[in-house]
């Protein structure tokens, strides 16, 4: 038995409470400016600042464009010298960050190392947006290995390894010095700037907060940290660097990498919990990197919740703006206590206190898929969440999650021009068809992957996070080509509920039916249904995919199967390299359903295709009403089974919980989710009226929060799309 | 042959029909007519027809293929319904893409139900939940209900049966067995009040009630509050459950959110005032010791 883990809420007083109100109050203002000069953002609100004023002259190829790891290093070096600095009056932490550096250079591959032709034109067909080729980040570092060498400790083993393994090309290496050298003349611009705002500061505890945040980096700039607040401040400064070079956003779970200077600072009374409230507030505020607390040791026996998770959760619900945290869900351990329990209900309370909160990552379905991959079961549990839907083993993996898209509704398009070419009309031939078309996406995908492992190390290297992992260093390797020990490429697909209601609305309607026939459903989407409301409804309104028992369902399952065997069963056809199939549609689904025709289901063309492996909004009917139970069982039932997260969105209308039971049901659908073999929920709890209004006026409630896929953001940060996508959401619910 | 149940609505995840997450089984067919009904397409046991006019893309395959001629248009072009001669063939919803009509209550078999109680079961296990009958009164298809609640029993699964009390003591004997908690309905207190407002009296309502006290079954009364209609009640019901320690009672504030299905059934609510002030509920169930 474990002892027993301190799950109160942390006693904040009065002047803490107000240096974490500012850092909010600063934030929203933040936000507001950055609407005013950029507009709106659909992205992950990260927590950058801008600074219009800014520019930087960049070196360039000859072929007018940054590539390859020494020029890489050499301008990003340069270019940390020289973006402004900065340090809020309210944090405990400096640094900022001023935007993606591709905003100030062209970073890209040679043309040399490109794709053929023929693969764009099999892009452009499909409009496979997201072909994975040149996709960047989505992995996971492991941060520890920065804490314990800190900047200065890195910059010797790229020099240490440099010596061992001689290459004969340098270029790795010198990027990598190139960067740290620009990194530590940051940390220690900012001493100085710290220095600077101290002499000026007039209050004796801001002054003293400069000087402390001064000495900090004059630390950092020299040695790894030594207690608490300056591995916050070593985060702070490595989530700066890596969120400006291609938008890195993940670390190792939080709680597990601060415990150690956590517990020896509280024992040495060096720290009190509300001052690591702060710290973590003022990390929070520099940017929303995804995390994870909780979750069990590799070894499954033990749980790995401790008392800086519940400081975590406090900070974050305290500060109130945009988080990326997640909490990892588990089947109660024996002998290891109540504190994961407490845990998920203290998130579950703030989500429906704060209208959004944590995202829940689960456990079973992500291990026990991961390790039917020929993994061990270890290495599932290792995995942690660390994107908008994705996870990883820090440090080990390079599992390229969340960079790819399979419209499949793009698929069953071409097989239904297809088939009306053909002239004999079957399902049955248009389920080949369909099969045929899914496999030219799926493969020109893996071509792709194929030749983004040949080339990104030499053009667009991972020149961040290969410091933060275990192999890249050592083997002078990026860690996409060889860097890392493994290496799995995940793929994508997307639109299953509308191809899905397509088949289904076909095999009803015109099949069994016979209530239409095929060559009017061709002329019906010809014409996007035009003057054909009716024709459209009927094709629209059949049980669908949600509906239990509905025939939807089954082609929902026969589909992702279908898609699961032709990515998993197959490696690259070069490098043999393992694919692992996935269904994660980000926020992405206006996007491609902009470019996607009319289909069969009923959608119009350029409609919004269907998020995830998710149903579509209002599929509920019959004798079943919609429920949050219906929607997760469908989601749990339809995920692509090898350990990568296909979300499941709940917008919970707070009327429907607030009575005595809500927080029970909640942490019960949770877990319920979890034993079924569901991967991730990501939950808003907030009121209709709210909504509605923010909707009509978002300037109205800049601090609105709203989980929007698996990231969270200010909704009056969204475009009128992306806010349009929640409020469909939640009115379907 | 297999039994089959006229079942107008299942929701699976309610947290207000008994402990934990609830799946609840709604059955079609009461034998109370309460004013302020929420559900009132539960009350008749025959499949009816939904109406939602402002749905109508005025394809005219109901008029088409109605053989009562039930569907018009209207000099202003608006869509007429009239059932009387209604066949009960229910084809005009069958074409109503648009699902501006809509046929309510399934004839569905123990198998199907208890597919859709089963998908849920891991909601009612980690919430300490389970299934809930209801209607309508689910206790005027018996047979069907007691086949529900053996198969819910055998799967593990905690079962309740929301009731409004007015059958046959022998009907309860034929359950009491498999079902673990009553949700039993206690509207007013004096029996010709309770007659005025849903229909018929509460003799048998309070035996039954009685009896099923003794037999040892838990028992958790509601009480609907319906201001200007039963809140003079209030104080007698309140006295009454004082002989029953062991019962809990919960009073359930009035909602008008039944009132547009009045409209869709071509009728209008008896009662049309608005949902119950939350702070009033609140002193109310304070005074009169209900959760």
């Amino acid at each position: 038995m474990t002892h027993a883990i301190n799950t109160e809420k942390v006693n904040v007083s009065d002047r803490y409470m107000q240096l974490i109100h500012n850092l909010h109050d600063d934030k929203v203002k933040i936000n507001d400016e950055k609407l005013k000069i950029r507009g709106s953002i659909d992205i992950d609100d990260h927590g950058f600042i801008c600074f219009p004023d800014f520019h930087f002259e960049p070196e360039y190829a000859e072929d007018g464009l940054v590539h390859g790891p020494k020029l890489i290093g050499k301008n990003f070096g340069r270019f940390m010298r020289e973006m402004p600095k900065y340090i809020n009056r309210n944090s405990a932490l400096a640094t900022c960050w001023v935007g993606v550096i591709q905003e100030f250079m062209k970073i890209g591959v040679a043309k040399e190392d490109r794709p053929s032709k023929e693969w764009h034109d099999t892009v452009e067909k499909y409009h496979i947006l997201q072909p994975g080729f040149a996709g960047m980040n989505h992995l996971c570092p492991d941060v520890n290995i920065g804490l314990e060498l800190g900047w200065k400790g890195l910059l010797d083993k790229v020099r240490k390894y440099r010596e061992i393994n001689q290459p004969e090309n340098t270029d790795f290496y010198d990027g990598e010095e190139l960067l740290l050298l620009g990194i530590i003349d940051w940390v220690e611009a900012h001493a100085k700037l710290a220095e600077e705002l101290a002499e000026k500061e007039t209050d004796p505890f801001h002054k003293q907060n400069y000087l402390r945040i001064a000495g900090m980096n004059h630390n950092l700039a020299t040695q790894p940290p030594q207690d608490f607040r300056e591995a916050c401040q070593f985060i702070a400064q490595f989530q700066s660097v890596d969120r400006t070079y291609f938008a890195g956003g993940a670390t190792n779970p939080l709680d597990r990498m601060l415990k150690p200077y956590f517990e020896k600072d509280i024992a040495q009374g060096k720290l009190t919990e509300e001052e690591a409230v702060w710290y973590l507030a003022s990390l929070f505020f520099n940017d929303t990197h995804y995390s994870q607390i909780g979750g069990v040791s590799p070894a499954g026996d033990r749980e790995m919740t401790s008392r800086i998770s519940f400081v975590i959760l406090d900070a974050m619900h305290l500060l109130g703006i945009p988080n990326n945290m997640g909490i990892r869900v588990h089947a109660p351990l024996e002998n290891q206590g109540d504190s994961p329990e407490a845990l998920l209900r203290r998130a579950v309370e703030y989500t429906i206190e704060d209208g959004f909160g944590v995202c829940y990552s689960l456990e079973k379905g992500i291990t026990e898929g991961y390790a039917k991959n020929g993994y061990p079961i270890e290495l599932g549990r290792m995995r942690t969440k660390c994107g908008c839907n994705w996870v990883a083993i820090p440090g080990h993996e390079y599992p390229l999650q969340d960079v790819t898209r399979v419209n499949m509704a793009m698929a069953l398009h071409y097989a239904l021009e297809d088939l009306k070419a053909e002239k004999e009309y079957s399902i049955d031939r248009l389920w080949e068809l369909f099969q045929h078309h899914l496999s030219i996406m799926v493969n020109c995908i893996k071509e792709g992957y194929d030749k983004h492992y040949e080339v990104i190390g030499r053009n667009v290297p991972e020149i961040v996070l290969n410091l933060f992992m275990y192999g890249p260093i050592e083997r002078g390797l990026n860690c996409a080509n060889g860097g890392v020990d493994v290496l799995n490429l995940n793929m994508d697909g997307i639109a299953l509920a509308t191809v899905a209601d397509s088949f289904a609305a076909i095999q009803q309607r015109i099949v069994e039916e016979k209530k239409m026939t095929w060559e009017r459903l061709f002329e019906l989407l010809d014409t996007d249904f035009k003057d054909a409301e009716n024709e459209r409804l009927m094709l629209h309104n059949i049980k669908r995919f949600g509906s239990p028992g509905s025939i939807a369902e089954d082609w929902a399952l026969k589909i992702r199967d279908e898609y699961v065997h032709q990515v998993h069963d197959t490696p690259t056809p070069k490098h043999h390299l393992m694919t692992i199939p996935g269904m994660f549609s980000h926020g992405d689904v206006y996007m491609y359903g902009k470019k996607t025709p009319a289909t069969p289901n009923g959608r119009h063309n350029g409609d919004p295709i269907s998020h995830s492996s998710e149903p579509d909004p209002g599929f509920a009917r019959g004798i079943d009403t919609f429920s949050p139970a219906l929607k997760a069982n469908a989601v749990a039932k339809t995920q692509a089974g090898y350990g990568n997260s296909a979300p499941l969105h709940l917008d919970i209308d707070t009327g429907l919980i607030e009575n005595e039971g809500g927080v029970d049901a909640l942490v019960a659908l949770i877990h319920a989710h979890e034993q079924m073999d569901g991967t991730l929920i990501n939950m808003n709890c907030v009121s209709k009226e709210k909504l509605l209004k923010a909707h009509e006026d978002p300037s109205a409630y800049p601090d609105l929060v709203v989980r929007v896929t698996g990231y969270s953001a200010f909704f009056a940060s969204l475009s009128k799309e992306y806010r349009q996508q929640i409020v469909d959401r939640f009115l379907s619910a | 042959m297999e039994k089959k149940g006229n079942i107008f609505n299942i929701q699976h995840f309610s947290i207000h029909d008994g402990p934990g997450t609830r799946t609840v089984v709604f059955f079609k067919g009461c034998n109370l007519s309460c004013k302020w009904c929420h559900n009132p397409e539960s009350i008749s046991p025959k499949r009816q027809i939904l109406f939602y006019p402002e749905k109508c893309v005025g394809c005219l395959a109901c008029i088409k293929n109605c053989p009562g001629k039930c569907h018009k248009v209207g000099e202003n072009g608006a869509h007429i319904i009239d059932l009387s001669t209604c066949q009960r063939c229910f084809k005009c919803c069958e074409d109503c893409y648009a699902e501006a009509l809509v046929a309510v209550g399934e004839e569905k078999d123990a198998d199907y139900v208890m597919r859709e109680i089963l998908s849920n079961k891991p909601y009612f296990d980690y919430s300490g939940g389970g299934v809930t009958f209801s209607g309508g009164e689910c206790m005027l298809q018996v047979d069907f209900l007691s086949e529900l609640l053996k198969r819910s029993k055998e799967a593990g699964i905690h079962t309740a049966v929301d009731t409004a009390g007015n059958v046959p003591w022998e009907r309860f004997e034929k359950i009491l067995d498999d079902t673990d908690l009553f949700l039993y309905d206690i509207k007013a207190f004096e029996p010709e009040r309770h007659k005025e407002l849903t229909g018929v009296d509460n003799k048998r309502i309070l035996e039954n009630f009685e009896k099923l006290v003794a037999s040892g079954k838990e028992v958790f009364v509601r009480i609907p509050c319906i201001p200007g209609s039963n809140d003079d009640q209030l104080p007698l019901i309140s006295n009454y459950l004082e002989q029953f320690p062991q019962v809990t009672a919960e009073l359930l504030p009035y909602h008008a959110m039944g009132n547009s299905k009045y409209i869709a059934l071509g009728s209008k609510p008896q009662i049309d005032i608005p949902n119950m002030d939350k702070k009033v509920a609140a002193r109310l169930k304070e005074k009169y010791h209900f959760i």
